[in-house]
Order: structure tokens, then C-alpha cells, then sequence
């Protein structure tokens, strides 16, 4: 092919107009292109795997599919199974709501406990936090793994020291009687997520002005009263944001429950999500599956704005 | 003044600290105690510090797990995945803090949107997607995925950070003719790294212990990271115990160390989210 009219005089005019045209509009929009530049990395990685999952997701739950035959749309089907039909998603749901009972109150009670003791100006603040704030960073897979020994029946060390203790009468097994199973996995959450919350509490006491207490001093109030008439008020935001993030944390549990029980014994310790990974990974019932995952966000959001709704309705302003 | 009472509840409270600290620590310490035991030690002998340090165990559980490239997958994940959250996030944030643009509120909103829905949500339909990019079995597949994951945070976390730099700084480099990148990567960047480090350590944190979606889309041995590794080695119970802790020792202790020297960074990365709420 000739290329010589692109250097022929009458289209290096026009091509001379184009360029200008173009530099002019870039000038112009100069800030434009460098912000579309700066996000349009981030924003391709977002919309492909997290904005297209969630509406690819939709699509699927209203699906028959094992993941290898063509889809059958069968509409609403699965979720009203999942609704109406399926005791062991109830079962399951019923856990995780207990789960959710006991982490949630345990966490914050004992993380707010804690960091009302390191408000107190002591020696060696830093190492008790250390110390307290350490299983946060171990992974839940880790912890599942120790714990598991812990609670052996046979050998585990809570029996081992409940025996040396001569508290026979409180030995158990942990993890394999079908009674107690949920909540020794209540307890190994609270273990590893108290000291999170304990530092954030600590954080909030730690920005109430010391003014504040200075004046109710003055004003002849007691300890004790401050804290039930000033810092429980001043805590409420930071207390919304705890309850809210163990809440999410309870509903959403698997690695802990997968590596330490996996739903058993028989299934008193199954939850939503494991549930939902046996039924799409192991009965290759994907449509199904993806159902129960999207109940499970309409549950945990429900949940959401009705405990942010309760307790903005308490909050004070300073 | 009585300084009686006072006294007396100090060490009320010094003892209740050590209580607690000692049954959050003791387990840790205990790990690492019994992955030196022989497994004879090991039931006769559960409490106590190991008569003496068998490093056996270690090298049995490294041939039996293949935890050299557990170990190695991990990093490069992580790797991975805190530079590309920290790349994306800290362009993104910076238009988003600096730049007016159409749609930029939009975009915004729609990216914190994002983070009401948790990833265990949309498992089922990543699964399907990475299958079909042929990315399964492969760290890039969970790179993508914790890096998309991580970004909305991110973004939210960063672009409040550049928001309280003062202006003045870039406004002087635009006048001497420094362009918007040359502001991001010579100005914003060097004096962000306070909060380039909280979400290093938040990510890094995540990247490195994730668990669910590994398990989703990681079959192959080869490409296992060390949590994926560790849940498969423990539950082939076969195996002696004292391997599983010099397993779990291996996994656990460079973290621990980390955490130790760095903890004001941690501590401030992983709370990261509640200080903004």
C-alpha cells in the first residue's frame, strides 16, 4: 500500500487541524485525564472481580447448575428453599445468631473491661497491650490449630490443667460433644479478637479530655459515677463501630469453624457459610450455594442498619 | 490522702492483667515450646520449656509439608498484593482527594459501597470467574482477588490522609511547574508513608493469613499458601503433633516477631478503620 498522501501537502493541513484540535482539548481537560489516569487501574480490577462477582452472583442464584451443565433458570426457586425448605440452613442460621450472641457481648464486655484497667497509669501498660493485642495478627487457621489441641479430650491442656487443678467435675470434650462444641468455638473467637477491641475502646477513653473529669471532680462526682454518667455516653460511637464489626465477623465465621470442627459433630456447629461451601463445592450444588450466600448479606445487612439505627439514637455529642 | 486503697487496686489490677496476659500468651509460648519436644516429651512433659531444643521436628515437618514454598508463595502473594492495593489505592486516592472530575463522587461512593458486601458473599461466582481466565491454581488469581478486595478500604483510608496534607505544598510545585503525577510521586508519596504503612501492614496482615478464598481456588500443592498448607497438613491427622507445631511455629513466628518490633504500626493498621468511623 502507498502511504504518500499522508505527506502530501493537502493532508498535513487537515492532520496539522486534528493535532491542534486535539492539543487544545487536552489542555483544556488536562486535570480530566490525569484523574481518569489515576483511577482507572483500581477501577477495572474493582468492576471485574468485585462489582461483576456480585451481579454474576445474582444471576447464578436463580440458576440450577452443578457447574458443568448449561444453567436452568428456575427463577426464585432456590431461595425459596433456602427459606422454607432447608432445616439445615435454619439450624445453621441458629448458630451463627448464638455465635453471634456470644462473641459479640463477650469481645466487648471483656475488651472494654481490659481497657478500663490500662487507662489506669500503670507500670508496664505497653506489655500487658502487646501481650493482649498479639492473636489478633495470628491467622484464624493457626489458632483453629492450636486450640484444637488445647481442647483435645484425651491429651488437650484445659483438661490436663482442670484435672492438676482437681476441678475434674468441669472437664469436658470440647470440641467433640455435640453440647458444647459452638461454644468452645464462641470462646476461641473471643480469645483471639478481645484484645482488637480492647485497644480500640482504649483508644476512645484516651481521647476523652481530661478537662471532663477535672470538672466532674470539681463538681464532687465519684469514679464510679463518671464513668456510668459521662465515658459509657462518650463511648457509644466507638461501642456502634465494635458491635458492628463482631456482628459482621460472627455471621461471616468459617476459617474457625472449617479447620476445628468442620460443622460436626453432627452438625452442631455447622453455620451459614459452611453450609453454603458443602452445598456448592461438595454437592456441586452452585446455584444453591450462591442463594444461601446472598440470604446470609441480606440477613447481615438487615442486622446492620437495624443495630446502627439503635444505637445512633444514643449517641451524644461533645 | 490514703494512698492505702489506692496501692491495693493498683495490684487488684496489675494481677488481673497478668491473668489475662498469661492465657493469651501462655497457648503462643506453649506452641513453640512443643515444637522442640520429641513426641515423647511432648505427653509426658506438657507445661513445662523442652529439656532441650530438638530441631528435628522442623526438619521433618519441612520434608513431609513442603513449607519452604509455602512460605515462599505466601510472600510473594503478599508481596504482591501490598504493592499493587498501595499502587491503585494511592493514585485513586489522590484523584479523589485533589482532583475535581465528572463522576468523581460517584466513583467514590460506589467503591465504599462495595465494602457492606463481604468477599465469603461472592465466592461462588469468583470461583466461576477465575476458572474461566484460566487463572485457577495460580497466586495471581489470589493477588487479583485480595488486591480488589483491599482497594475500597484502602482508598477511604488514604484519601482522608492526603485530604489534611496542606495544600500549599503541591500548589507551590504546580506553580514551578511540577505536573499532577510529578506532585503525586515526588510530594504525596514521601510524606504519606505513615499511612502508605498502615495499609501495608493492614493488607499484608490480610493477604498473609486469608484462608477462604485460598481454599476456593487453590488445589495444587505447588501453588498452596502457608494457611492453605497448614490446614491440609493438619488435617492428614496421621501426622505427629509435634510436626504440626513446628509447622504451625514456622507459620506463626515471623509474624510474631514483626508484629513485636513494629507494634505501634500494627496496632494502628488493624484498628485502622475504627479510628475514622
Amino acid at each position: 500500500m502507498d502511504w504518500g498522501w499522508l505527506f502530501s501537502p493537502t493532508f498535513s493541513v487537515f492532520g496539522l487541524v486534528i493535532m491542534n484540535w486535539w492539543r487544545r482539548f487536552y489542555n483544556k481537560n488536562a486535570i480530566y485525564f490525569t484523574a481518569y489516569f489515576l483511577i482507572v487501574p483500581a477501577l477495572i480490577l474493582y468492576i471485574v472481580f468485585r462489582v461483576y462477582p456480585i451481579v454474576y452472583g445474582g444471576y447464578i442464584s436463580l440458576q440450577e447448575w452443578d457447574g458443568l451443565r448449561p444453567m436452568k433458570f428456575i427463577g426464585l426457586k432456590n431461595f425459596s428453599e433456602v427459606l422454607f425448605n432447608d432445616r439445615l440452613f435454619k439450624v445453621s442460621l441458629l448458630h451463627n445468631t448464638i455465635y453471634a450472641l456470644g462473641t459479640v457481648t463477650g469481645k466487648n464486655l471483656l475488651g472494654l473491661f481490659l481497657a478500663l484497667l490500662l487507662n489506669e497509669r500503670l507500670r508496664g501498660r505497653t506489655i500487658f497491650r502487646t501481650i493482649l493485642f498479639m492473636p489478633v495478627v495470628m491467622s484464624f487457621v493457626a489458632v483453629g490449630i492450636l486450640w484444637s489441641w488445647i481442647l483435645n479430650p484425651a491429651f488437650g491442656l484445659l483438661n490436663t490443667l482442670l484435672q492438676g487443678l482437681h476441678l475434674n467435675f468441669l472437664i469436658r470434650e470440647w470440641i467433640t460433644d455435640p453440647r458444647i462444641a459452638l461454644y468452645s468455638l464462641i470462646g476461641i473467637d473471643i480469645w483471639k479478637w478481645t484484645g482488637f477491641h480492647m485497644v480500640i475502646f482504649l483508644a476512645a477513653l484516651q481521647s476523652i479530655p481530661q478537662t471532663f473529669y477535672e470538672a466532674a471532680m470539681i463538681d464532687g462526682a465519684s469514679k464510679r459515677q463518671f464513668f456510668w454518667h459521662v465515658t459509657i455516653h462518650l463511648l457509644v460511637p466507638v461501642t456502634t463501630f465494635n458491635v458492628l464489626i463482631s456482628l459482621i465477623g460472627a455471621f461471616n465465621v468459617f476459617d474457625l469453624v472449617f479447620v476445628v470442627t468442620q460443622g460436626g459433630p453432627f452438625h452442631a456447629t455447622e453455620v451459614v457459610l459452611t453450609h453454603m461451601y458443602i452445598q456448592a463445592f461438595k454437592f456441586y450444588r452452585v446455584g444453591y450455594g450462591t442463594a444461601i450466600a446472598y440470604t446470609l448479606f441480606v440477613i447481615i445487612f438487615i442486622l446492620s442498619l437495624l443495630q446502627m439505627r439503635i444505637m445512633q439514637g444514643k449517641k451524644y455529642e461533645f | 490522702m490514703r494512698p492505702h486503697p489506692k496501692i491495693i487496686s493498683q495490684v487488684f489490677i496489675v494481677l488481673i492483667l497478668v491473668l489475662f496476659s498469661i492465657s493469651i500468651g501462655y497457648p503462643a509460648l506453649w506452641m513453640i515450646f512443643s515444637s522442640f519436644k520429641t513426641g515423647g516429651e511432648f505427653y509426658s512433659n506438657p507445661w513445662g520449656l523442652p529439656q532441650k531444643f530438638a530441631y528435628l521436628n522442623y526438619k521433618e515437618a519441612w520434608k513431609l509439608a513442603d513449607i519452604g514454598r509455602y512460605f515462599g508463595n505466601s510472600v510473594v502473594v503478599t508481596f504482591f498484593t501490598v504493592f499493587l492495593v498501595g499502587l491503585l489505592a494511592a493514585m485513586a486516592a489522590y484523584a479523589f482527594a485533589r482532583l475535581k472530575f465528572p463522576g468523581s463522587t460517584f466513583l467514590f461512593y460506589s467503591f465504599l459501597i462495595s465494602m457492606i458486601v463481604p468477599a465469603q458473599v461472592t465466592a461462588v461466582p469468583l470461583y466461576v470467574l477465575i476458572r474461566k481466565f484460566h487463572l485457577f491454581n495460580t497466586r495471581t488469581s489470589l493477588v487479583l482477588c485480595y488486591t480488589a478486595g483491599g482497594l475500597a478500604f484502602s482508598i477511604f483510608l488514604l484519601r482522608a490522609f492526603f485530604i489534611s496534607i496542606p495544600r500549599e505544598l503541591e500548589e507551590a510545585a504546580l506553580i514551578d511547574g511540577c505536573s499532577y503525577l510529578g506532585i503525586l510521586w515526588r510530594i504525596i508519596f514521601p510524606i504519606s508513608k505513615p499511612g502508605l504503612a498502615t495499609i501495608a501492614i493492614f493488607q499484608g496482615m490480610g493477604a498473609w493469613n486469608e484462608f477462604f478464598l485460598a481454599l476456593l481456588l487453590i488445589r495444587e500443592p505447588s501453588v498452596r499458601t502457608i494457611p492453605l498448607g497448614l490446614y491440609v497438613f493438619f488435617t492428614q491427622r496421621v501426622i505427629d503433633w509435634t510436626y504440626v507445631f513446628a509447622f504451625l511455629s514456622t507459620a506463626t513466628i515471623p509474624v510474631i516477631i514483626l508484629y513485636i518490633l513494629l507494634q505501634r504500626q500494627f496496632i494502628s493498621g488493624l484498628t485502622a478503620g475504627a479510628l475514622k468511623a
